[in-house]
């Protein structure tokens, strides 16, 4: 991994219109945009965080082929790199408003700046889902955390609790039980969902424990955390769990905000696509994360974004 | 010691100076050669000369933050390693870097050389341009980051935007980790943390445009 990375740069466009809009620099939204590239389409990217999208957010990725091991900011920037070199364009900018509907999509920025196209890729992933409890909001940036590689340094060690029991969690974990005195994990089962390997990698680190069967009821403290209060979800019983960080990985939101109203969505906001990744509105795609899906990897993210990129091309024949 | 750029980024960085630079960008940085005062600062030196190389119209002047004090003190340079910009008249451009810009902040430098380059010429709304207007007090927005944070660089990227477009306003960037007291005394322990002038007001999150003038300005109105 690089010390200076560079994947952030936007190459400013000037253009306003183009064949494909791609919402979102994650690894759905690049691999649609190499592929619309690939057929000749002017494509244009928005982020509005850093191009490479969730998988940013964390240390290691072992399960993305071709790389038994590689950090999320290393894979993130070869896909960056990717894309640039196939000409996609980027812009630094949140995509506050669309209009689909008519062949002409239309998209209102941040910035204040408006673009056309033909076809819309919505690949705005998704975002940490909230526990939920009291305290959380109060303390949501005095030692609570959904992102362990950015805010893992404050903790330094001391004690923190992880809340989960899927891969994010278990691997996060792992990577917080490297800086933090201890970490425990609590989760409302009494078993992981994580991967295997993840498991078992996890059972051995001497500084980190479990907590089954529990749920955090409550986050609290004075000025910053201090505490969590638990129950045991099959004795009901209650305790107070001391700790200075909570970080949070109990499944995930999608970005859909958007185009909910616009475009077909399930009860939770995921996007619903037929097999080609295309929404009810002609012309509109979604792909990753955001979609409604078994699986959201990264794997999985690109192959629906080259599986959309492929199919747009039929608007432009 | 090892280049830190790689060839690729080092050729990459070439072509893009050679596009987009227009006027000469003059880079000052403050150090300090005692290690224990500044473990960063030799880091620090090396990227600004390795970057420097890559064109002819930057130029690292670097200053010692003991020894020169009216120098310090005329840019009210708070902490090292201390980078900031000045454009081809001798401006000082109201951007500060303390610690080094590395991991997803590097990039943020790189757009800033750029803007300063075009003397200032950034992208924002014209919205903002208009609130600006309304700013008629000094301002100081003190982006806290980790160089592993992916959302930070568009929060340190917003207040220099800012920075360039109203000579009340100046735009930080500080590196959290490389200074703990500070980051102690606000609280910090999620980033981007943006604190405004000195605790008046603050926010954490990567907002998008308009959302984070509007934190900006309630600090204006409420003071
Ligand atoms: C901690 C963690 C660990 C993980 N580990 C692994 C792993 O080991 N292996 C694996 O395969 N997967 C892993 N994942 C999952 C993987 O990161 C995601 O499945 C994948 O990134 C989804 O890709 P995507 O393109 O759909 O969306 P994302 O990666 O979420 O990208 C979406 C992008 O869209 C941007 N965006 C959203 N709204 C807007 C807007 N309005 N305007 C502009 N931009 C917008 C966002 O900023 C974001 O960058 C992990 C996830 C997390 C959080």
């Amino acid at each position: 991994m690089p010390m200076f990375n560079l994947s952030g740069l936007s190459n400013e466009p000037k253009e306003k219109n183009y064949d494909v809009i791609v919402v979102g620099a994650g690894p759905g939204g690049l691999t649609a945009s190499i592929y619309a590239r690939r057929a000749g389409l002017k494509t244009l990217v928005f982020e509005r965080a850093t191009e490479g999208g969730q998988i940013t957010l964390t240390n290691m990725v072992e399960d993305y082929p071709g790389f038994s091991s590689i950090s999320g900011e290393g894979l993130a920037e070869k896909f960056v790199d990717h894309a640039r070199e196939f000409g996609v364009k980027f812009a630094n900018e949140e995509v506050m408003e669309m209009s689909l509907d008519g062949d002409l999509k239309k998209i209102k920025t941040d910035m204040g700046n408006e673009y056309t196209a033909k076809v819309i890729v919505m690949a705005t992933g998704s975002n940490p889902r909230k526990l939920g409890v009291p305290g959380e909001e109060e303390f949501a940036n005095r030692g609570v955390s959904y992102c362990a590689v950015c805010d893992g340094s404050f903790f330094k060690d001391k004690e923190v609790v992880v809340v989960g029991g899927g891969d994010s969690a278990v691997e996060e974990g792992i990577y917080l039980s490297k800086i933090a005195s201890k970490v425990r994990i609590i989760h409302r089962r009494d078993k992981l969902r994580a991967q295997k390997i993840v498991q078992e990698r996890a059972f051995k680190i001497p500084n980190m424990e479990f907590i089954w069967d529990t749920v955090v009821t409550e986050i609290g403290g004075k000025d910053a955390v201090e505490y969590v209060t638990l129950k045991n979800v099959k004795s009901g019983e209650t305790s107070k769990l001391e700790t200075s960080g909570v970080f949070i990985y109990v499944g995930l939101v999608p970005n859909s905000e958007l185009v909910k109203d616009l475009v077909d969505v399930d009860q939770s906001g995921f996007i619903l696509t037929d097999e080609h990744m295309e929404t009810n509105a002609k012309g509109v795609y979604a792909v990753g994360d955001v979609r409604k899906t078994v699986l959201r990897q990264v794997v999985t993210a690109a192959a629906d974004g080259a599986i959309a990129g492929v199919d747009l091309t039929k608007y432009f024949d | 010691m090892a280049a830190l750029l790689s060839e690729e980024d080092r050729k990459y960085l070439v072509d893009l100076f050679n596009k987009e630079l227009e006027s000469e960008v003059k880079i000052l940085f403050f150090k300090s050669d005692n290690k224990d005062e500044c473990q960063y600062c030799d880091i620090t030196q090396q990227m600004l000369d390795e970057l420097a190389e890559t064109s002819e119209k930057i130029n690292i002047e670097t200053h010692d933050f003991n020894g020169e004090g009216e120098l310090v003190e005329k840019y009210k340079v708070e902490m090292i390693p201390a980078i900031l910009m000045l454009d081809k008249d001798g401006n000082d451009m109201r951007i500060r870097f303390y610690g080094v810009p590395s991991g997803y902040e590097f990039s943020t430098l790189i757009e800033d050389v750029i803007a300063v380059s075009k003397g200032g010429e950034v992208d924002l709304s014209e919205k903002t341009l208009e609130m600006l207007k309304e700013v008629d007090r000094p301002l100081k927005l003190q982006v806290f980051v980790t160089p592993t944070c992916p959302y930070c660089p568009r929060a340190v990227a917003m207040a220099q935007k800012l920075a360039m477009k109203s000579p009340y306003i100046q735009g930080e960037m500080v590196e959290a980790n490389e200074f703990p007291e500070l980051s102690m005394r606000y609280n910090v322990s999620s980033v981007p943390h943006i604190i405004i002038n000195e605790g008046a007001g603050e926010f954490v999150g990567a907002l998008p445009e308009d959302a984070f003038v509007e934190q900006v300005m309630s600090v204006l109105k409420g003071a």
